[in-house]
């Protein structure tokens, strides 16, 4: 009989529906009578829809890529 | 010495703007590069430069964690890519050669400074008690159901960047290139020149570690 341990243990491969038939049923049958497991599937479901946010993050600013152009500039002018 | 002619080019294609060049935006990298090496077209350079500036510098700034230093690290890379890209024969997929570089780059320059982080194992790390139960951990903290407004706010967004700040060293590389660059394992394996069963468990383990670290973060915001 599944518990937490085995939902937390497989929930990379829960996630990408990576998990044999009967593993999946098993882990299932769990968290449907479990409301920590399921608010820990949906937090870590939540969870990576967030940081995937981050990729759209920019950092480089108008003033690194100057900085940047100057860089290589004067490494032309050193070679 | 080194031909210093790519360089001029480079130079000339970090324009600051996006590529005009819309048709390209589909373009495989390696094609771009080829455009770029035999016929000169700077426009292929361009885009090139758009789709990683900011890619090599958000890795640099994720090991480095240091603006100074990633930003150095990008200046490093770029000169890299002007000393060998005429060397770049596509052997590897030219995204992977570049996060490779950009790695290597940010690692020596946390030696050189000797600032390298004592690595915490997170190995051991589950959220789950002695008896394997979840009871009493994470229900009560459950924060999934919040609006997307609110979640996804420049303030929840931050609180995000804080907590993967949090990861230890080599979880937070691997978090960084397989949850935020999307890469796969096998690419990540690559870049990083460790196995991909590694890459799993870094990325199992920093994932439980950064989900308790978000849960307890937006409890303490919602109070």
């Amino acid at each position: 009989m599944a518990m937490c341990k085995d939902i937390v243990d497989n929930i990379v491969e829960y996630i990408e529906s990576e998990l044999d038939y009967n593993t999946l049923q098993e882990l299932e049958k769990h968290s449907g009578e479990c409301p920590e497991c399921q608010a820990f599937i949906r937090t870590y479901k939540r969870m990576l829809e967030l940081t995937g946010k981050l990729r759209e993050r920019t950092f480089v600013t108008p003033q690194i890529r100057t900085r940047l152009k100057d860089f290589l500039k004067s490494q032309v002018s050193t070679n | 010495m080194w031909e210093t002619g790519f360089l001029r080019k480079i130079i000339s294609s970090i324009t600051g703007g996006k590529s005009n060049r819309e048709s390209s935006s589909s373009t495989p990298d390696e094609k771009l590069i080829e455009s770029f090496i035999n016929e000169n077209d700077e426009g292929a350079f361009e885009e090139i430069v758009n789709r990683y500036v900011d890619k090599i510098y958000g890795l640099a700034l994720r090991i480095t964690r240091n603006q100074n230093d990633a930003e150095e690290v990008l200046q490093d890379v770029f000169l890299t890519l002007a000393k060998k890209i005429d060397t770049f024969r596509g052997e590897a997929k030219f995204s992977s050669w570049l996060y490779r570089v950009t790695a290597n780059a940010s690692y020596m320059r946390l030696r050189a400074e000797r600032k390298h982080e004592t690595d915490i194992s997170l190995e051991d790390y589950v959220p789950y008690d002695d008896n394997g139960t979840l009871m009493g951990r994470v229900a009560s903290k459950d924060w999934s159901l919040r609006p997307d407004k609110a979640l996804f706010s420049k303030e929840a967004m931050d609180i995000i960047e804080r907590a993967v700040e949090e990861l230890p060293e080599s979880y937070r590389v691997v978090f960084h290139l397989r949850d935020i660059e999307g890469l796969s394992n096998e690419e990540a394996s690559q870049i990083l020149g460790i196995s991909v069963p590694a890459i799993k468990s870094r990325l199992h383990r920093g994932r439980l570690f950064l989900r308790d670290r978000l849960s307890d973060y937006f409890h303490e915001w919602s109070k």
